[in-house]
């Protein structure tokens, strides 16, 4: 089965740019968009449209989201106690002190920012991969709790 | 006989004795003797002296206590001596309670605000002595009196300073009662001056006074004062019609123990409050405004950050995807609007470090100057290995500094000096000199391509460059923040140079508070 990435983003452009890097990093990742809080919930919650989703193997969580914002959807992630397994990586154009550690004491697994040179990214996309999804070890979550 | 030595001191401290020799109903000869005494007694008349019985009644007067309670022999013999006391201490008990402790130790003395028949008040120094007959039963008392108000040579000059000061001035006793003031203190507190004499300092400075400490029985009155001699306190200060006004005290001591008086110097500090109120509101204005103008320059650059990123990063996919797909006019168009996307982002990245200068600031701390430029100088490796540059310096102090910035400092200044290059090796070298004002002068000298005197004040503008991107890269930050940090630490920095030989730059920063 291949890996599931949820990617929680609202913004098209860099959707497009993560997809874009990851299909370059690993062709065989599959790669499921949720563009702000509320449908990251839905799709984690097999909810609605959601019923049958998968659970993910790894989730990259922006933090500034329409509707409930990325802090929320990680508290409720790791509150969650299924949810709480799946690596989540912070991934977000926030340098500021106080949210990566904010993130962090909300048990985030990883806190990144968005390198701004499109290099820089596509390299980081790439050590996401190297390290969450071909090195580290990852919960089997796939049969539910 | 009755016999009794008695001893009083004078205002310098030198004692005297006077052998009293007291007779009731006696001899003859006895008389006689008696007879001496009275007019050695009547002729003292610096100070009063006279006799109570057991009850304390007065039995005897003399031409002193006259001059100094204002009585005829007449009219006082046989009343009470309470009646010289204030209305307060007759209500403590203590005309009773001084003759108990005569009774007992022999003698009491003290330095005690007395009431003249008038009602009116002055300070004296009173010793009162038992007297006991030969088997040594208690037969009476005696009073001896000195008025300490009165005038010597010393004391005048004392008291028209007191009255000339521009303060106003108050005397004040170990027990915080008020024994001398000047005009100033009239006019500032509202009262007539025989109507402050006798009160406590309490009346016109409710708190905070060396007296309350006392009082406390938490210590003596030279630890209270010792506390609070010679610096200015800022209290409150309340007039007779019982409005308050901020003042401050100056305290001075004379004499010890009991016999303190201390000269409190009150000033009314109300202008000075007010000016000091107006001055922080503008210091704080101007925080808040510094506040929101750096978190407006942030959060412009941070949101600026974003659109821009979508710019450069698809004009760079487009280049690399379709880079020879498409005409050699899309190809260069391509490259133009990559590279501008670039220096936009650097401009972003400078503009938010010039304005983290202030909004990150740290407080200085003692720092290690050549830590931080082996810092710096770690920061730079690659642009040394690069050019081949040798950077040398002397031993550097400690300075008060924020570190962060001081790092920042050297690591613009060797690295400009280091990129501004000219043909050989680049050589820059970092000396610190004490200027003789508690500071240290720093330099910074490089061999390179040096600075025409025109532009030297340019250079430290923002985004201000003299050369075109091709030759050196840059923004034209870097002296921006240099000036920006070197200001923020109180000095200014300077540039010295010759035009193909080299430029010096130099920058003062404090001593570390810890070194001599």
């Amino acid at each position: 089965m291949p890996l599931l990435v949820l990617l929680v983003e609202d913004n098209a452009g860099d959707v497009r740019l993560t997809r874009e890097a990851f299909r370059e990093a690993n062709p065989a990742i599959q790669l499921h968009v949720a563009c702000d809080g509320v449908e990251a919930m839905a799709f984690l919650r097999c909810e609605g449209s959601h019923v049958n989703a998968p659970y993910p193997d790894l989730i990259l969580l922006d933090l500034n989201l329409p509707k409930m914002d990325g802090r929320e959807v990680l508290l409720h992630i790791k509150e969650d106690p299924v949810l709480k397994r799946i690596p989540t990586v912070i991934l977000t154009s926030s340098e500021a002190e106080a949210d990566i550690l904010r993130s962090y004491d909300l048990h985030a697994n990883c806190y990144l920012c968005k390198p701004v040179q499109l290099d820089k990214f596509e390299s980081l996309v790439r050590s996401i991969n190297d390290f969450w999804l071909t090195k580290a070890k990852l919960p089997r979550t796939r049969q539910g709790a | 006989m009755l016999e009794s030595e008695c001893a009083f001191f004078d205002r310098e401290r030198s004692v005297g004795f006077l052998t009293i020799g007291t007779c009731l109903g006696l001899s003859e000869a006895l008389r006689n003797s008696e007879e001496k005494y009275r007019m050695l007694v009547e002729g003292v008349e610096n100070y009063s002296i006279f006799m109570l019985d057991l009850q304390g009644l007065v039995v005897s007067w003399n031409a002193g206590a006259e001059r100094l309670k204002g009585y005829t022999a007449g009219q006082i013999v046989g009343h009470d001596f309470r009646c010289f006391f204030l209305p307060e201490d007759i209500k403590r008990g203590k005309p009773g309670e001084w003759l108990r402790i005569a009774a007992v130790a022999g003698r009491h003395q003290e330095q005690v605000l007395r009431v003249r028949k008038d009602g009116s008040r002055f300070l004296a120094n009173v010793t009162l002595t038992a007297l006991r007959d030969g088997s040594g039963k208690l037969q009476g008392f005696s009073e001896i009196s000195q008025d300490l108000t009165e005038s010597t040579e010393s004391d005048a000059k004392y008291r028209g300073l007191l009255e000339a000061a521009p303060d106003a001035m108050v005397v004040v006793n170990h027990r915080g009662q008020i024994v001398l003031l000047n005009v100033q203190a009239e006019n500032q507190f509202g009262y007539r001056r025989d109507e402050l004499v006798g009160q406590m300092i309490g009346n016109i400075v409710p708190e905070g006074f060396a007296e309350r400490l006392v009082a406390d029985a938490l210590r003596s009155t030279e630890d209270a004062l010792a506390q609070q001699i010679g610096t200015g306190i800022e209290l409150s200060g309340r007039r007779k019609d019982g409005s308050t006004f901020p003042i401050e005290l100056m305290l001075s001591p004379l004499g010890t123990g009991d016999n303190i008086l201390v000269t409190v110097a009150i000033r009314d500090i109300t202008r000075r409050k007010e000016a000091e109120a107006v001055l922080l509101q503008k210091v704080q204005e101007l925080s808040r405004s510094n506040e929101e103008l750096g978190q407006f320059a942030y959060m412009a650059s941070h949101d600026l950050q974003e659109p821009l990123r979508m710019v450069a990063s698809y004009t760079q996919l487009l280049s690399r995807r379709y880079k020879g797909k498409l005409d050699a006019d899309a190809d260069e168009f391509i490259a133009f609007a990559v590279d501008g996307a670039n220096r936009m982002q650097q401009l972003i990245r400078d503009l938010l470090a010039y304005s983290r200068v202030r909004t990150e600031g740290e407080n200085l701390n003692d720092t290690s100057s050549e830590g931080a430029l082996n810092l710096a100088l770690q920061n730079l490796r690659v642009a040394t290995e690069e050019t081949g540059a040798v950077v040398t310096h002397d031993a550097l102090p400690v300075v008060l500094a924020d570190e962060t910035q001081l790092v920042q400092l050297f690591q613009n200044l060797v690295g400009n000096g280091i990129k501004y290059h000219g043909a050989g090796i680049p050589r820059v070298h970092v000396s610190a000199a004490r200027d003789g004002h508690g500071k240290w002068l720093f330099s910074v000298k490089d061999n390179g391509i040096g600075i025409e005197p025109r532009y030297f004040e340019k250079i430290f503008g923002v985004f201000q460059r003299l050369h075109k991107r091709e030759e050196f890269p840059g923004n034209g930050i870097g002296l921006a923040i240099c000036k920006k940090i070197v200001e923020r630490h109180g000095g200014d920095i300077r540039v010295a140079s010759v035009l193909g030989q080299g430029s010096t730059f130099s920058f003062a920063l404090a001593d570390s508070g810890s070194s001599s």
